[in-house]
């Protein structure tokens, strides 16, 4: 019975974790560096507690020990017990096996959850932080002003990591019908990014997953539906490489070597898409 | 050859009568200070059309239209406001003011507190710093909707008064909190030595605004962008030592070009109108979908919260023993808290003042822009109400 029963489970995670047909695995590789993306996450709901459940059940497979998180960590009030409700319990498992998760600070956030030890922000609105050869940029998209701005180019061009991410908020690239592109943030920063040659962009808002095609040069991800989501509410153009909006989701990102390695899991295990993202050529 | 001739003179006569009509159409721009709004107007429409080039041309601009171009505007406002302060001029009389002053903190503390209550509703505290703006009044806007509903009444004193009364705290607030790269020492001494040289100008009878404009002015918009205020009060300062004629109330009008007194007006009035064009075309480009929060907020607080202060803040007045001003009862008073939730240009200002690129000046300057329904409202009102031009 026992033996059944644990061949079941595997085979429950065999075919929750696979990629979808024509879809890449992630490699799981010793040395690499392996984190998942929530964002739109604190709305206590029962979905977000599935997302969680499910993140956890994935980590026996995909053992990442860092998450990242898009913005609008807390929804509503946001008193001390609703820090339990709406991030300790959904991620109990996660931060009980020592997963470290990194905010940005969304439209709902409250300005001092920077100073929550969950989400070591380390008090800042924008910092950044490395795990092996990966530098993290994370940004306060609310305002973009110019002490934010003059640190972002500093932290830029000083780092000397092999892969650059950066993550904030507002997406300056998206097809959700109700925000969609923040275009005056886009044109503020995206020639740094380009400039100093991000690899990779992640943000919420939008409460829908999405992947484009690259842009200049750089990959953007829309990651907005951990907790809340916006069913139908993606309008896809010309520039994007793939979307689900149809349940909640969470991604799982592996970075070895020259390559990225990505899948977008939805709440209920299916991978919805995956892909492999090449290291940008520094100049 | 009569036909040629003819035709010619048709020809001449339909060019003289184009040039006269494009010259009326820009007279009634100038007359009106349509031209911000007819800038707010072309930037909505591009940015909403091709939001990545107006933002590419409007983000490069924005320093030197906000923070130089707009100088001249407060120097001009201010030199209106200082006249009139004068000995002999329309608001030299304390009395004027009493009422005024606590209209307008009614307001003030209407308008902030609607905007923090809402935005504290809807957990959504980021916004909060946002509440200067909710306080703003345009003033021209006002001046002109009101100007229609009441002909001749003592409205527009009081709702000039009231403006300058509310924006003059605002402008406090947005010097102090203009975000900034960094913050240099050295500034309090440029502010010294700028009011320094204008003090001596003024001693030495200058009457030509230029030095006080190239020297004074150049020094204290220095020291303000070094201690990281606001450098649009620049020349707030300065306009003071300018040589000045008591005026009577009403702001915008022409007073005669006579003396040098009113040479910096005369001169500078045609400039400003432009600049406030390009104010209007950098600042007011916002994509209409990016409303949310701060733009109901925004509504609120201008179009309630404003008015009902105002209205308590009187009526608190006159409770205490003030009286209301002359040919002015509380339904007409109803109408003129109504049209002075038009936060428009000084909100826009404030907003661009206070908070940095990105959703949330976004969002609020949406609500800033809608405010101007203040206008309808106070039509709207005047009409129910029936006083002004609508009563029987």
């Amino acid at each position: 019975m026992r033996r059944l029963t644990a061949m079941l489970l595997g085979l429950i995670v065999f075919v929750t974790l696979r990629p979808a047909a024509g879809g890449v695995a992630l490699p799981v590789r010793p040395e690499s560096v392996k984190f998942a993306v929530i964002g739109d996450t604190g709305t206590g709901d029962k979905e977000e507690y599935d997302v969680g459940r499910q993140m956890a059940a994935v980590r026996a497979r995909f053992p990442f020990d860092l998450v990242i998180m898009l913005g609008d960590n807390m929804y509503g009030r946001q008193r001390p017990e609703d820090f339990v409700d709406k991030f300790e319990r959904p991620y109990g498992p996660l931060l009980k096996a020592g997963v470290l998760f990194y905010a940005s600070l969304g439209n709902h956030d409250d300005q001092s959850n920077r100073f929550y030890k969950g989400f070591n922000m380390g008090g800042e609105r924008y910092y950044s932080f490395a795990k092996k050869n990966v530098r993290f940029f994370v940004l306060d998209s609310n305002q973009m002003d110019p002490r934010q701005r003059a640190w972002l180019e500093e932290a830029l061009k000083q780092s000397q990591d092999e892969w650059k991410v950066c993550y904030f908020h507002h997406p300056i690239y998206s097809d959700g019908g109700r925000h969609g592109s923040d275009v005056a943030l886009r044109v503020a920063i995206e020639p740094l990014l380009m400039k100093y040659s991000v690899d990779v962009v992640f943000a919420g808002h939008d409460h829908i997953y999405e992947r484009f095609k690259p842009q200049k040069g750089i990959t953007y991800f829309v990651e907005g539906s951990s907790g809340e989501l916006r069913r139908g509410d993606v309008k896809p153009s010309a520039a994007t490489a793939a979307y689900f909006d149809q349940d909640q989701a969470f991604m799982l990102v592996e970075i070895g070597g020259e390559e990225l390695t990505f899948e977008a899991v939805a709440r209920t295990g299916a991978v919805v898409d995956s892909g492999v993202i090449p290291r940008k050529p520094r100049t | 050859m009569l036909r040629n001739h003819a035709a010619k003179a048709y020809t001449f006569g339909r060019h003289h009568e184009r040039h006269r009509t494009t010259r009326g159409i820009f007279a009634v721009l100038f007359d009106h200070f349509l031209l911000l709004p007819l800038g707010v107007a072309i930037a909505l429409v591009w940015a909403n059309q091709s939001a990545e080039s107006y933002f590419r041309v409007a983000q490069p601009l924005a320093f030197f239209v906000n923070e130089i171009g707009m100088t001249l505007f407060f120097a001009l406002i201010t030199q209106e406001i200082v006249e009139a302060l004068m000995p002999h001029g329309a608001l030299h009389s304390w009395r004027r003011w009493s009422l005024v002053l606590v209209a307008a903190v009614g307001g003030i503390v209407g308008s902030a507190g609607v905007y923090l209550a809402y935005v504290n509703l809807q957990y959504e505290t980021l916004l909060a710093s946002g509440w200067p703006i909710a306080c703003a009044i345009d003033i021209a806007a006002v001046y002109y909707t009101l100007k229609i509903i009441f002909p001749r009444s003592g409205a527009l004193p009081f709702v000039l008064l009231l403006g300058i009364a509310t924006d003059a705290f605002g402008v406090l607030v947005v010097a102090a909190r203009h975000p900034v790269l960094a913050v240099h020492t050295g500034g309090a001494a440029l502010m010294i030595a700028a009011l320094g040289i204008a003090a001596l100008l003024r001693r030495l009878k200058v009457r030509t605004f230029w030095p006080y404009l190239m020297i004074s002015g150049t020094l204290s918009w220095i020291a303000f962008y070094r201690e990281g205020l606001h450098p649009a009060f620049a020349l707030v300062p300065i306009v003071p030592f300018l040589p000045h004629e008591p005026r009577r109330l009403d702001l915008f009008a022409d007073p005669p070009d006579d003396d040098a007194t009113h040479h910096f007006e005369h001169e500078w009035n045609e400039v400003v109108q432009g600049i406030l064009f390009l104010f209007g075309l950098v600042n007011g480009g916002v994509l209409l979908k990016g409303y949310d929060t701060g733009t109901w907020a925004m509504l609120a607080a201008a179009l309630v919260g404003r008015p009902l202060g105002i209205l308590a803040g009187v009526g608190l007045a006159v409770a205490a023993g003030l009286h209301l001003p002359r040919r002015i009862g509380w339904r007409e008073l109803a109408v003129v808290a109504c049209a002075s939730s038009t936060g428009f240009t000084f909100a826009l200002f404030f907003a661009t003042g206070i908070l940095a690129i990105g959703p949330v000046l976004a969002q609020i300057t949406i609500g800033a822009l809608a405010t101007a329904a203040g206008a309808a409202m106070a039509f709207g009102a005047a009409k129910l109400l029936r006083v002004g031009r609508y009563a029987h």
